[in-house]
């Protein structure tokens, strides 16, 4: 009950830990090359015993950025939903497509075989992973850093006259302010619950009603974006910012000796992921 | 009379058992009594702002307890409705908290989720409107939109006010408001306390403000009550405000620069009249009588 109004806690987009371990010191470039190449290896690996080892290797991950995997966890419970529905789903109307193996039970349109329960299993097992590994390296890199290292990654789109720079501001300003308007809500909604407001009474399929509920909060929510909008534009234009000028950067990323091992040992693991023909 | 607010040994901390989490009240201890004007003071991340949203059961208390009018905040079949109403809180800058398109709509909006019957919701916006300074015939079919800063936040407070609280705390309420605005809020805010027999409670960062609104000041620090007391004891004693770095307002200031020239004044003598008499009694010889408060 303490916590009806705490928002801020349960939002994880853009949340950093720094815990300035070995992960959070990796070059971000090299951090978003690595993990992309990790999350492809896994959604090709289909065997049992890959999977295992990259579950394994993800929670390693936060040992090794020294986050508590409590983190991951909470970023896969709003998933649950989707991974259970996918999986039943699947179980129930994949027979077909997956026909290999031993047919467990076959109920008219309903067939569950031995391969279309490996697929259900895995593919819970590959959610699981690639939220795990995005959220080491959501938690372990900085907004700032990302998107720098999202930039540089980008470059060399800017000679097929793809606008990279102004992608990465747009990212930059709008994952920046996800936390900024989570603490304007809470406030808000504080606010309006002090006047007598209330928030998601009535049952879901009063949906007429709970949006009217909702009104205090977005009207207000929506002129404050506006204002800190145009504050942001005068801020800028005070500083000089010119669309598409050529700029320099405070901090230069150097990709380091250490940069390259890292790698070149998830390339060779995801590789390996890849091609060893796993026995399960 | 008697005790409105009482808390004992509240202590609470923001993202519990997370690393990212941060106590900011550890073991305030306090009582308000009815009728009184209280100011909480202290520098930001204090525990201020958290320490007053206990009292309308924003937060519930952690450890700890916090009674408000008898009724124990931890009870977990607290009427929390009932409670906001008895006890009114007005958040900082609370201007942006405005989303109808006219005044008047506003206004009613608390009292129209209390269920009032229209006629009572009309009385009461009414009341609300005046006691913030707003005329209802002139300003209820304004849109909010067009008013100035000033009016935008009497317009928030006549919506807090429409609850009709026996309590009213307000977040500093004068932050960002023009010299004129703010003396004339401040009136407003006395008047509530004086007149309408409110509780008031208010955190402020302006001396001046405290001084003449307040009966008892609290000094919070840390998340802990570190000094309370009456102006004159809180600032007419130079150990508390330098211990806890407390501004101090102007003509305590003066006094305290007079003193340390080694004129014998009374440091205490915070209000702007008493000052005046201070400064006025060293400047005559002994024995003779000023007329009335000079300057």
């Amino acid at each position: 009950m303490a916590r009806e109004f705490e928002l801020t806690r349960n939002i994880t987009v853009g949340q950093y830990l720094p815990t300035g371990s070995f992960v959070h010191r990796l070059d971000p470039r090299i951090k978003l090359l690595a993990c992309g190449i990790l999350i492809l290896a896994i959604a090709f690996c289909n065997s049992y015993g890959g999977n295992l080892i990259v579950l394994a290797f993800s929670c390693l991950l936060f040992r090794l950025s020294r986050i508590p995997l409590r983190y991951g966890l909470s970023g896969v419970k709003p998933a649950i939903p989707f991974i259970v529905i996918l999986a039943v789903l699947q179980l129930l109307f994949y027979g077909d497509i997956a026909s290999g193996g031993r047919v467990y039970l076959e109920y008219g349109l309903i067939v569950i075989t031995s391969d279309s329960l490996r697929l259900v299993i895995v593919s819970a097992l590959r959610f699981i992973e690639i939220i795990f590994v995005s959220s080491v390296l959501t938690l372990s890199t900085s907004t700032t850093q990302l998107t720098h290292g999202m930039e540089s990654l980008l470059k060399p789109l800017g000679y097929l006259k793809f606008p990279v720079h102004e992608f990465s501001l747009i990212m930059t300003i709008a994952l920046r302010f996800v936390p900024t308007f989570a603490m304007e809500m809470e406030k808000m909604i504080k606010a309006q619950a002090s006047r007598g407001a209330e928030f998601g009474t009535g049952s879901w399929w009063h949906i007429f009603r709970r949006t009217k509920e909702m009104l205090p909060i977005i009207v207000p929510l929506f002129r404050v974006a506006m204002e800190r909008a145009e504050d942001l534009i005068l801020a800028m234009e005070a500083r000089c910012y010119t669309p598409g000028g050529t700029r320099s950067r405070f901090r230069t990323y150097q990709t380091t000796f250490r940069d390259g091992l890292t790698l070149l040992f998830i390339l060779c693991f995801s590789l390996l992921l890849w091609m060893y023909p796993f026995p399960y | 009379m008697g005790t409105v607010i009482e808390v004992e040994d509240l202590r609470y901390t923001y993202m519990e058992n997370t690393p990212l989490a941060h106590q900011a009240l550890a073991g305030v201890q306090l009582s308000v009594e009815e009728g009184e004007c209280v100011a909480i003071i202290g520098h930001t991340g204090s525990g201020k702002s958290t320490l007053i949203q206990h009292f309308n059961g924003l937060l519930r208390p952690q450890q700890g307890r916090v009674r408000v009018d008898g009724q124990d905040l931890s009870d977990p079949g607290l009427d929390l409705k009932g409670l906001r109403r008895k006890v009114g809180l007005v958040f900082q800058n609370p201007e942006d908290q405005l989303f109808e398109k006219w005044v008047g709509d506003d206004v009613a909006f608390g009292p129209l989720k209390m269920g009032l019957p229209l006629k009572e919701v009309r009385d009461r916006v009414r009341w609300a409107m005046e006691m913030a300074g707003l005329s209802f015939e002139a300003m209820k079919d304004r849109p909010t939109y067009a008013l100035s800063g000033g009016q935008k936040r009497k317009v928030a407070l006549a919506g807090v006010l429409a609850l009709r609280p026996k309590v009213l705390v307000l977040d500093e309420p004068t932050a960002g408001l023009d010299p004129r605005s703010r003396k004339e809020l401040l009136g407003r805010i006395e008047g509530f306390n004086r007149r309408e027999k409110m509780t008031v409670i208010f955190v402020s960062h302006n001396m001046e403000e405290v001084a003449c609104l307040a009966d008892r000041i609290f000094v919070m620090a840390a998340g802990q009550i570190v000094a309370q007391g009456t102006p004159r004891e809180i600032f007419g004693s130079r150990e508390v405000l330098l211990q806890h770095r407390i501004g101090a307002p102007e003509t305590v200031e003066i006094l305290y620069r007079i003193q340390g020239l080694g004129y014998p004044v009374d440091v205490g003598a915070y209000e702007l009249d008493s000052a005046a008499a201070e400064i006025v009694s060293i400047l005559r010889p002994q024995g003779v009588k000023s007329h009335g408060p000079g300057i």
